[in-house]
């Protein structure tokens, strides 16, 4: 066979398919960009990271005040209020003639009615909207009470029913209240307050407030500090410390890889809640002190194993991969070949751990808090706002379904992350390789 | 088989209605009630829980029992007399156990001194330390045989006291004071009253029935001196468990007649419309402050400061919410009497506090002055709902109103009566229920000498004050201790009263005639009935 000197020019320019895969991948934010739901999450994730270190800042209430005429109360305005005697009362001046409230206020429901010559004593029911009489609140021989028992903005119809001799009552005469907001003398002057023209300012609680009356928004917000700073620096130092642990043996292989591997080995079947328990008991912390310390130093030592094992895989695979031979054949040195080749291809593979692993350190130090195990009170945290929202589940669900709800749709964030993080590393990997 | 799953389910659906019997009986007048946990022990000598007392009320009598206003009434013994130097008690002679023999003055000489001999390990003997040598043979130094009390015949029993005792008759209705056969403690040994047929009974019910760990039922004794009194035939217990939640959900389905209630079941009473009842324990909860040489609490300014910004009052009505409960500001309950039909709060009202943010501030100036820098205090609480809720309250006044740092050591209650024992602490919450109908039943509860004194407050006028109502016959005289008592308690601040506890519940409408008492087990059905 012989050449034409045709066979010789210069082929067309063409092969497109050759330049696309000689292409670089995108690079990570921009795939991240296309996913709607990792925009989404990353979002409440940017969201939650932000309101945790400047929300304090922005609502400057005190989580730990509180604000006692209001407990348990839901979502209030700003107001301004009456401040009231809170003295026993010894009964009214005159005689009534019938079932009469003199006062009427969230400090006292001053209730007298007429005597009755049949009776032995009376009984004071109070129902706030149910059946039936309502709560027994005093039996008494007195025809005066005053109420004061967690008193709030409602309706409340009080019965007072006579009883006789014989043990029988009478039929309940009753009368409807709804008392006015107003603070007592002593809780007034507890609360540091400036009393003007008797009245005193109080603030607006938009998420409602706990079972001490406590600002709700303010205890979320504090407690996502207390929640996000665990959640962020235990995933963050054991990651670190399990990569540089992984890399160390994967690169120098052979035996030293064989050694610290049974080691990691071993500390994976550590039990994590018997060693937190013995850090604080080694460190000499008692019952009422935080256990933020312990419980970060647990999760430290014991969780690096997983990302170790998979910086080690990675490292192993990469170490024997063409593009590293051939730089090493170049003349490239252990640095640049860490520098240039392993971190780019490992750093991605750490986010992604990382982004599974701050989900679950919120979860663990909302746990170990809602045991008892974590931050003390006051401090809130979302763990131990979950415990106390679980004493008032049945009367008060939103003391339990915020803080709940605050940790959910957290967790499931930073898992949506990650997910669409992973993804996207599997598309960009699936790119360079085809 | 479609047929075979219908009837399964329809099987499933009436079973338990065919086996478990409803909360009331009209017809048969017999009771379904819940226990919390299973008696530990029903022997008279071991028993130290309400579970044992409230069963030893109904199959067991004393010498004396309370009536329905709280007053004593006869029950083993016809009619009693106590005198400076010891007291006299005349046996009823219509009195048999339930096997047909006589009820005799030797049985309860034998019951004493068994519940003294250091052999039966009495956790309850000190109750019956008024009696003559009762310590000493307690403590093994003397033999059982040289405790004050004698039978004089089968049916007049002589008791020798220490020292004066003007409240002996009111602790013979005790269950540590009920008799004893030596026959059947003897045949049984140490399994004496651990099975229904291992015991003997001289109350209205006899135990016909104990399953351990699930059942017990009373039946209706016959042989019951008072029988005809008795109208109830049986009481079932076919429910142990300590859930509070679990009683209230077996009231709802109608298998019991009775049920506690909590904050959160007490709403849902409510909004069911259930008539809700209230009933007076006559329990003291209060702050007990640490004497002991290195605490801060040590310092009376600082006491003083902090008594004067804990108003009860705040923590009853806007932190505990729950209907009944009272602020308590004296170391005797406001119910509490001190003699027939004296009630103590009358005569000598509660020493006032004054609640002032700037008083309070005043002696925090001044201890700081004494101590120097205050450390934070460990404050001592329960690990329940409530407790924990209380622990914070008290946290934030100190924090807010003095800038005064606290830890909460939140502990089980075995825990915390141990630590408070060893002294772990600065302040620590505490309950006390009364023992019998007595005020020195509070009142030596801070005597120096007092084992259950875990602060180790000790003042000789305090002491003096104790000693005096213990001994004295005059009840003038020992009104005018006891106020002494709670006036030393106030000014020293040695506690700070919190509240008076109550207990809530629910009972069948059908359901007549259940008392509740303080003392002497609690409830009460011997006087029951269901109303058809």
């Amino acid at each position: 066979m012989a050449y034409l000197p045709a066979d010789f020019d210069r082929l067309p320019p063409q092969a497109p398919e050759a330049a696309e895969t000689l292409a670089p991948s995108p690079p990570l934010w921009q795939l991240l960009l296309q996913d709607m739901r990792a925009c989404l999450a990353a979002g409440v994730v940017l969201l939650v990271l932000v309101m945790a270190f400047i929300g304090p800042w922005l609502w400057p209430q005190d989580p730990a005040t509180q604000w006692l005429s209001q407990v348990s109360s839901g979502p209030s305005a700003a107001r301004r209020v009456d401040v009231v005697s809170d003295e026993f009362w010894h009964g009214p001046r005159q005689n009534v003639s019938a079932l009469t409230a003199l006062q009427a206020t969230t400090t006292q429901v001053k209730l007298a009615w007429p005597d009755r010559a049949d009776a032995m004593s009376y009984r004071v029911y109070r129902n706030a909207g149910g059946v039936g009489l309502g709560m027994p609140l005093i039996e008494t021989v007195k025809t005066h009470y005053a109420d004061r028992l967690q008193l709030s903005e409602q309706r409340y119809r009080y019965s007072v029913v006579a009883v006789r001799a014989d043990g029988s009552t009478s039929d309940p005469e009753w009368i409807e209240v709804k008392p006015e907001l107003t603070l007592g003398t002593f809780e007034a002057q507890l609360l540091g307050l400036d009393v003007m023209d008797g009245k005193v300012s109080l603030p607006s609680h938009p998420l409602g407030t706990d079972a001490l009356g406590r600002d709700m928004l303010s205890r979320i917000l504090h407690g996502a500090q207390t929640s996000m700073l665990v959640g962020l620096s235990a995933p963050l130092l054991f990651i670190t410390l399990g990569a540089f642990y992984g890399a160390l043996a994967g690169l120098l292989g052979g035996w030293v890889d064989n050694v610290l591997m049974r080691i990691a080995d071993f500390v994976v079947a550590l039990p994590f809640l018997l060693f937190m328990i013995l850090f604080r008991v080694a460190l000499g912390i008692e019952s009422g002190e935080s256990g933020l310390f312990p419980m970060v130093m647990a999760m430290v030592l014991l969780s690096w194993p997983s990302a170790a094992r998979l910086v080690r895989g990675q490292v192993l695979q990469l170490r024997e991969s063409a593009f590293v031979m051939s730089a090493r054949l170049a003349g490239a040195g252990n640095f640049y070949l860490i520098r240039r080749h392993l971190l780019p291809n490992v750093l991605p593979l750490l986010l992604v751990s990382l982004s599974f692993a701050i989900p679950q350190a919120i979860f663990t130090e909302a746990l170990l808090s809602f045991i008892g195990m974590g931050v003390v009170p006051p401090t809130p945290s979302w763990g131990t706002l979950c415990n106390e929202g679980i004493r008032s589940m049945l009367t008060h669900p939103h003391e339990l379904i915020i803080p709940a709800l605050a940790i959910s749709i957290t967790v499931l964030s930073f898992n949506v992350l990650g997910d669409a993080l992973r993804d996207a590393m599997d598309v960009k990997v699936r790119r360079s390789l085809r | 088989m479609r047929k075979c799953i219908v009837a399964t389910v329809v099987i499933c659906l009436l079973f338990p209605t065919f086996v478990l019997a409803g909360a009331v009986n009209a017809q048969e007048q017999r009771i379904t009630l819940s226990l919390a946990t299973e008696p530990p022990s029903l022997d008279t000598a071991l028993a130290t829980d309400q579970i044992s007392s409230f069963l030893l009320a109904h199959l067991m009598e004393g010498l004396v029992q309370y009536g329905p206003a709280g007053e004593l009434v006869p029950a083993m013994a016809e009619r009693w007399e106590v005198r400076e130097g010891g007291a006299t008690f005349w046996l009823r002679k219509n009195a048999v156990w339930s096997d047909g023999k006589p009820v005799t003055a030797e049985h309860f000489v034998y019951a004493w001194r068994r519940a003294l001999d250091p052999a039966t390990a009495s956790q309850y003997a000190f109750i019956l330390f008024p009696i003559k040598n009762a310590e000493a043979v307690n403590r093994g130094e003397l033999p059982v045989e040289k405790l004050g009390v004698e039978a004089l015949g089968n049916y007049r029993l002589e008791v020798r006291f220490d020292k004066p005792c003007p409240y002996f008759a009111k602790l013979t209705a005790f269950m540590t004071f009920f008799p004893a056969r030596q026959d059947v403690v003897e045949r049984w040994g140490r399994a004496h009253a651990a099975d229904a047929d291992k015991m003997i009974f001289n109350g209205p019910f006899i135990l016909t029935r104990w399953i351990h760990g699930a059942r017990l039922t009373l039946t209706r004794n016959p042989r019951y001196w008072n029988a005809d009194a008795i109208r109830l035939q049986e009481i079932d217990l076919p429910y142990i468990t300590t859930d509070p939640g679990t009683h209230y959900n077996l009231y709802k389905d109608n298998r019991i007649a009775l049920a506690p209630l909590d904050a959160s079941t007490l709403s849902d009473a409510l909004s069911k419309g259930y008539e809700t009842h209230l009933f007076d324990f006559g329990t003291l909860y209060f702050l007990e402050m640490n004497f002991r040489e290195d605490r801060p609490t040590r310092n009376l300014a600082l006491r003083k400061a902090i008594q004067s910004v804990l108003n009860p009052s705040l923590l009853v009505y806007k932190v505990l919410g729950l209907p009944g409960v009272k602020p308590a500001y004296s170391l005797f309950p406001s119910s509490m009497r001190a003699g027939e039909g004296v009630v103590f709060s009358e005569h000598y009202p509660p020493p006032v506090v004054n609640y002032d943010i700037a008083q309070a501030q005043r002696y925090l100036a001044q201890a700081k002055r004494e101590l120097g820098d205050i450390p934070p205090l460990t404050l001592l609480v329960g690990d329940s709902p409530r407790a924990v809720n209380e622990a914070e309250f008290y946290q934030y006044v100190l924090k807010q109103s003095l800038g005064l740092e606290t830890r909460l050591d939140q502990q089980t209650f075995k825990q915390r009566i141990s630590k408070m024992r060893r002294g772990e602490f600065d302040i620590a919450a505490a309950g006390w229920g009364p023992d019998f109908d007595d005020p020195i039943t509070f009142g030596d509860l801070f005597a120096s000498w007092n084992e259950n004194n875990r602060g180790r407050f000790a003042d000789d006028d305090y002491d003096a004050a104790v000693r005096q109502a213990q001994r004295s016959l005059d009840p003038a005289v020992r009104l005018k201790a006891f106020d002494r008592m709670q006036q030393i308690i106030s000014e020293q601040v040695v506690i700070i009263p919190t509240y008076e506890n109550v207990g809530l519940y629910v009972q069948h409408p059908q359901l007549m005639g259940v008392r509740r008492s303080i003392f002497g087990g609690d409830p009460n059905y011997r006087y029951a009935w269901v109303k058809p």
